[in-house]
C-alpha cells in the first residue's frame, strides 16, 4: 500500500481560551482530495498549522510521505494557510519566482514554471503589476499559484476560495483536480460544502477540535447532514 | 543560504521603507550638518553663540564632529526602523506562514535578513560619507585638508557601527512580532547611550562607544572598548536565530 501523503495521529494542541485540537487522526492518500469542514473556531486552521509544523503538538505525530518533519522533503509540499506568500513591493511574477526559489526549484526551470502558473491561474494581465495594487481576490490567486506551481506531492490549503471570484473558484478547482489526477494528496479546508463536494473524495467534519464524522460528497443534502452531526456532538458534549 | 540571500535582497531593494529611510538618513543628516554650518555664520549673534560651541573647532573638523553627533542619534533611529521592519513585516503581512514548510530553514532566512541589512548598513555609510563631503564642499568649506581624511574614515566606521549596535532590534521585533517592539528597543538603546555618556561610563558601553570614539577623534575610546560592539552583534544574532528556529504560530 502506498504511504500517505500526510498522516496525523493523536494530535493534541489546545490554547488558554479553550480552543484547539483534541486528539485528531487524519490521513490523505496520494491522489485524494480530503476536505475539512467545520464552523468558525472548530480548529481547522490550527490543524493545518500542526500538519505543516507551524505549531508543535502537545501530543501526537505528523508524517509527510512517511517521514517525520526532520526528514521531510519540503520541496514536495505546497501550502497556503491564512495569508498568501505575496510581498506587496514585488510584482506577481517576482513573487512567484521568489516562491519557486523558496521551494527549491532549479533556476533553469523557474521561468517556464512561473509562466505556466500565471496562465493556469489567470494572472496574465497582472503578471507585472505590483502585488500591493492587486485586489484581495487576485492576491489570493497569486498565493495559490505560489503554493501549486512546483507541482507538490502534498498540497495543504486553508479556506482557499476566500475572496476568490467565481472564475477564480473554477480555476482553482480545475488546478487541484489536475494535480490530484497525477498523484498529489490534497488537504483543503472550507466553509463551502457545495464547493468541497465537487472535488473531495472524503469530507471530515471538525467540531470543537475533534473530527466528529464524515460526509458523503455525493450526498443529497450536505448542509443538513453537517448541521445534524455538529448538533449531536454539541448535545453529547 | 544563497536562496535566502537572493530572496531577502530581492525584497529589501524594492521596499519603500528601505528606500525612504536611506534617502531620509543620508540627505537628512547631511542637511542638518550643513545647515548648522550655515547657521554659525549667520548675522544673528544669539544663534551663532548657541551653535558655535557645537561646531568647534570649525571648518571640516567641526563639521564632521557635528556629523558624528547627529549620526549617533539619527542614524541609530534610521537603522533601528529598517531592522525592525525587516523582521516584523513577515508577521504584519502574514507572509510568515509561507516561510514554514519550505526547504529553506527559518534560521537561514533570518541570517539572510541580517546579512542583507549589514550590507545595506555599509552601503548607506558610504553614501552618507560621500554626501557629507559633497554638502561640505557645497557649503563653502573648501578643499578637504589631508588631516581631516581620518575623520571621514571615523565617520564611515561610526555609521557602520551604528548599524551594528541597532542589532538587538531584530530580536525585539521577532519576539514582539511588531515593528513597534523593534523601534521601542532602538529608543531604549539610544536612552542607554545618552545616560551612560552623561554618567561618564560611555566608553565601556557598546551602545555609546562608537559615537564617543568618533566625536573625540578616537581619543576617548580604546580599540578594545570599541570592539565590544562585536559581542552585541553576535548575541543579538544568536538570540534572533534561536527565536526564528523555535518560532511557532501560536498567537
Amino acid at each position: 500500500m502506498a504511504e500517505h501523503a500526510v498522516e496525523a495521529r493523536g494530535l493534541i494542541r489546545t490554547f488558554d481560551d479553550g480552543t484547539g485540537i483534541r486528539g485528531v487522526d487524519l490521513a490523505v492518500t496520494p491522489g485524494e482530495v480530503h476536505a475539512l469542514v467545520g464552523l468558525n473556531g472548530a480548529g481547522k486552521s490550527t490543524l493545518m498549522r500542526l500538519v505543516l509544523g507551524m505549531l508543535a503538538p502537545t501530543a501526537g505525530t505528523v508524517t509527510i510521505a512517511g517521514r517525520g518533519f526532520e526528514q521531510t522533503d519540503w520541496s514536495r509540499v505546497g501550502h497556503l494557510v491564512e495569508y498568501p506568500l505575496a510581498y506587496r513591493e514585488l510584482t506577481c511574477r517576482q513573487n512567484l519566482v521568489l516562491g519557486a526559489r523558496l521551494h527549491g526549484v532549479m533556476a533553469e526551470e523557474i521561468v517556464r514554471m512561473v509562466d505556466a502558473t500565471i496562465a493556469e491561474l489567470g494572472l496574465s494581465q497582472y503578471a507585472d503589476r505590483r502585488t500591493g495594487k492587486l485586489s484581495l481576490g487576485n492576491r489570493q490567486r497569486l498565493g495559490l499559484a505560489s503554493a501549486l506551481q512546483h507541482n507538490p506531492g502534498l498540497i495543504v490549503l486553508d479556506e482557499p476560495t476566500n475572496t476568490l471570484d467565481p472564475a477564480g473558484v473554477i480555476l482553482l478547482r480545475e488546478a487541484l483536480l489536475r494535480r490530484a489526477d497525477v498523484g498529489a494528496g490534497i488537504l483543503v479546508s472550507s466553509h463551502h460544502l457545495d464547493e468541497v463536494a465537487r472535488i473531495a473524495q472524503r469530507i471530515s467534519v471538525l467540531n470543537a477540535g475533534r473530527i466528529i464524522g464524515t460526509l458523503d460528497p455525493r450526498g443529497v443534502d450536505l448542509e443538513r447532514s453537517f448541521f445534524e452531526l455538529v448538533r449531536r456532538d454539541d448535545v453529547a458534549a | 543560504m544563497i536562496t535566502g540571500l537572493v530572496t531577502e535582497s530581492t525584497k529589501f531593494v524594492r521596499a519603500t521603507v528601505v528606500r525612504a529611510t536611506t534617502v531620509v538618513m543620508v540627505l537628512g543628516i547631511s542637511l542638518i550638518c550643513s545647515s548648522m554650518l550655515q547657521a554659525v555664520h549667520t548675522a544673528d549673534p544669539q544663534l551663532a553663540a548657541k551653535l558655535g560651541p557645537l561646531i568647534e573647532p570649525g571648518g571640516w573638523a567641526g563639521y564632521l564632529t557635528v556629523a558624528a553627533q547627529v549620526t549617533g542619534a539619527a542614524g541609530l533611529l534610521g537603522y533601528g526602523v529598517v531592522l525592525s521592519w525587516l523582521f516584523s513585516r513577515e508577521f504584519a503581512d502574514g507572509t510568515v506562514t509561507g516561510l514554514f514548510a519550505v526547504p529553506v530553514s527559518r534560521p537561514t532566512i533570518a541570517t539572510a535578513k541580517l546579512l542583507v541589512y549589514l550590507a545595506w548598513g555599509v552601503a548607506s555609510a558610504v553614501a552618507l560619507a560621500l554626501a557629507l563631503v559633497l554638502f561640505g564642499l557645497a557649503g563653502g568649506l573648501g578643499a578637504l585638508p589631508a588631516d581631516v581624511v581620518p575623520a571621514i574614515g571615523r565617520q564611515l566606521a561610526l555609521t557602520v557601527l551604528t548599524a551594528v549596535i541597532a542589532s538587538p532590534a531584530a530580536w525585539a521585533a521577532t519576539v514582539g512580532r511588531s515593528v513597534l517592539a523593534g523601534i521601542g528597543c532602538t529608543i531604549g538603546i539610544l536612552v542607554v547611550a545618552q545616560v551612560t555618556v552623561v554618567a561618564g561610563a560611555g566608553a565601556w558601553i557598546p551602545f555609546a562607544a562608537p559615537a564617543l570614539w568618533a566625536i573625540s577623534g578616537g581619543a576617548d575610546v580604546t580599540t578594545f572598548q570599541l570592539a565590544l560592539v562585536v559581542p552585541i552583534l553576535l548575541i543579538s544574532a544568536a538570540l534572533t536565530l534561536r527565536s526564528w528556529h523555535r518560532l511557532q504560530l501560536d498567537r
